[in-house]
């Protein structure tokens, strides 16, 4: 699992990139967690995850959750086709997702 | 056809290759790619779910086998472990799904995953083992069930 994240107009940008199960989840938590700070605008790009496990989507919630503690915002962009076919199912439909980069970084954007 | 098993340390770090062995064998039933992936995911959820909870983490011992057989009609995945008995048709399953995000319980999310995603799901304890047994029929629909 790789996490890089750069700064883009103000847009704190997250590009995950390999697997996110039960042994990598934890440890991109790590590096996320911190980046939920008051106010803060994050873009978190999944569209180079391979696969994603319920590990992943519990991360994707704690952060959404942590996020909106601080009255920050997330969106997700990316999400695979296999990915969208399981998640969906009641647990992303709270986040806002959009398919490409350049969505995400509009409607964050326009707040 | 019997096949080949693989058997791997009871460790969140054997996740990986247990799913490349899931995949293979997908492959080698024709499981076309959405089926397979959701294969690939019950199967991980519901290894994930005996290092979690079969105390697989705690016993320095604990292992998990892998293998498979492929008939004509589907691809039974068999995953046994040495662990705590641990039935996880037993867990807490979608009772919660409805409830808002935030106050939604996010354990037994897994272990619902993995039921929902394959054709028939089977637990046995026998012999100081769990069984969990995973099948996928080779055609959709499935010539029974739909």
């Amino acid at each position: 699992m790789e996490i890089r994240s750069q700064s883009v107009d103000g847009i704190v940008v997250v590009t995950l990139v390999g697997e996110l199960d039960s042994r990598t989840a934890p440890i991109a938590q790590a590096q996320l967690i911190p980046l939920c700070q008051p106010d803060s605008k994050i873009l978190l790009d999944v569209s180079r995850v391979e696969y994603m496990s319920s590990a992943g989507l519990r991360l994707m919630l704690l952060l959404y959750r942590q996020t909106s503690n601080v009255q920050g915002q997330i969106v997700l962009t990316g999400l695979s086709e296999d990915m969208k076919d399981w998640a969906i199912t009641g647990f992303l439909t709270f986040f806002r997702t959009y398919d490409t980069r350049d969505e995400g970084l509009q409607a964050l954007q326009l707040e | 056809m019997n096949n080949d098993n693989v058997q791997v340390p009871a460790s969140f770090d054997s996740l990986s290759s247990i799913r490349t062995y899931v995949m293979q064998a997908a492959s080698a039933a024709g499981l076309e790619h959405k089926r397979a992936y959701r294969l690939q995911l019950a199967v991980d959820e519901i290894a994930t779910n005996v290092v979690t909870h079969g105390g697989g983490s705690e016993q320095p011992d604990a292992y998990i086998r892998v293998s498979h057989e492929i008939t004509d009609e589907c691809l039974t995945i068999v995953l046994e472990d040495n662990s705590h008995p641990f039935d996880p048709t037993q867990q807490t399953l979608a009772s919660d799904i409805n409830a808002p995000l935030e106050e939604r319980p996010i354990g037994g999310l897994g272990v619902y995953l993995a039921l929902k995603n394959v054709d028939t799901f089977t637990y046995k304890y026998a012999n100081q083992h769990n069984r969990n047994i995973l099948v996928m029929y080779r055609q959709t629909p499935p010539p029974e069930t739909q």
